[in-house]
């Protein structure tokens, strides 16, 4: 670890992985500080040969975390059941004016490269 | 038990305080009307130091203002506590027995609305009077609560549209309390 590195398991910002969500607001409802602000939309799929029944799926339109409110409890990444939220020890993101502290999916799923893996976590 | 917890309990007798063993230092409670004899005990049996003084709610039993008193060496300590009722939360000064607790007294004055007899003037510390409220009490709405919409209002799916009323109950926020919320019934 160089001087200015922070341990692996620190909580510097949250990241997502898009493919995993299916926007069931579970992190949004359980935020103690609202900062977390989800949209969606459904689909249906119609009935074909394989399914027999028309089939309904949430697609996600807008997933963006506030980090000026939050409070870096990490409630959503444990309350997340696909496991779309993940720590990253990545700190470095202060910005001139307070809505640049609003990440939006983009940008969240940028830091998904940084979040450390699993073994890496727990070595 | 704590030498300073028997100086007070000699002083004001056994029946008037009742101690509430912690995991922290023992709490004594005693009623408001001898909170200021408390503190002279306190201060006679060699807690010559108090560090702070706070309140917090407790909605029906009243407000319960707490200090914490010491020896200087540390090795003795006590949580001193009252309770006074919500609707008229007067008590006595404690700065005539320990002067630096004024400041303490400003910021319980601010945030629970406690009046301190025999502390003039009460001089506002960190909340502007102008604001009308002890933003502490449990019954002052948080104002950014009331105002924000929550955003763990909607369904999954549901572009933007808040759930439906009737049918199915609708989901409110964890930890905030009935009738804050906007469009709640009885809500701001």
């Amino acid at each position: 670890m160089t001087a200015d590195a922070v341990p692996v398991r620190s909580r510097g910002v949250i990241s997502l992985v898009e493919e995993n969500c299916t926007v069931c607001m579970l992190c949004a409802r359980e935020c103690p500080d609202w900062c977390i602000h989800i949209e969606g939309h459904t689909v249906t799929h119609p009935a074909d040969e394989v399914h027999r029944r028309p089939r309904t799926e949430n697609v996600l339109d807008r997933f963006a975390i506030d980090f000026s409110l939050c409070l870096y409890c990490g409630i959503c990444i444990e309350v997340c059941p696909f496991d779309a939220l993940h720590w990253s020890p990545e700190h470095s993101y202060a910005g001139g004016s307070i809505a640049e502290l609003t990440h939006e999916r983009g940008r969240l799923a940028g830091w998904e490269a940084t979040a450390p893996q699993p073994a890496d976590r727990d070595a | 038990m704590s030498g300073i917890v028997d100086a007070v309990r000699a002083a004001l007798g056994d029946d008037t305080v009742a101690v509430v063993a912690g995991l922290g230092p023992v709490s004594a409670e005693v009623p408001a009307s001898a909170w200021a004899a408390a503190l002279e005990a306190a201060k006679a049996a060699g807690a010559t130091y108090a560090d702070f003084l706070t309140a917090w709610d407790e909605l029906d039993a009243g407000i319960v203002v707490v200090a914490h008193v010491s020896t200087p060496d540390a090795a003795d300590h006590v949580l001193l506590r009252t309770r006074v009722p919500s609707d008229d939360p007067v008590l006595d000064t404690s700065i005539g027995v320990y002067r630096g607790l004024a400041w303490h007294e400003r910021e319980t004055h601010d945030f629970f609305g406690v009046r301190f007899a025999g502390h003039e003037p009460l001089e506002p510390l960190l909340i502007q009077p102008e604001l009308g409220l002890h933003p502490l009490r449990k019954d002052v709405v948080l104002a950014s609560r009331a105002a924000r919409p929550w955003p763990g209002e909607k369904e999954p799916g549901a572009e933007a549209a808040p759930a439906r009323r009737g049918g199915r109950r609708r989901t409110a926020p964890l930890g905030v309390p009935d009738g804050w919320v906007q469009g709640e019934e009885g809500g701001a």
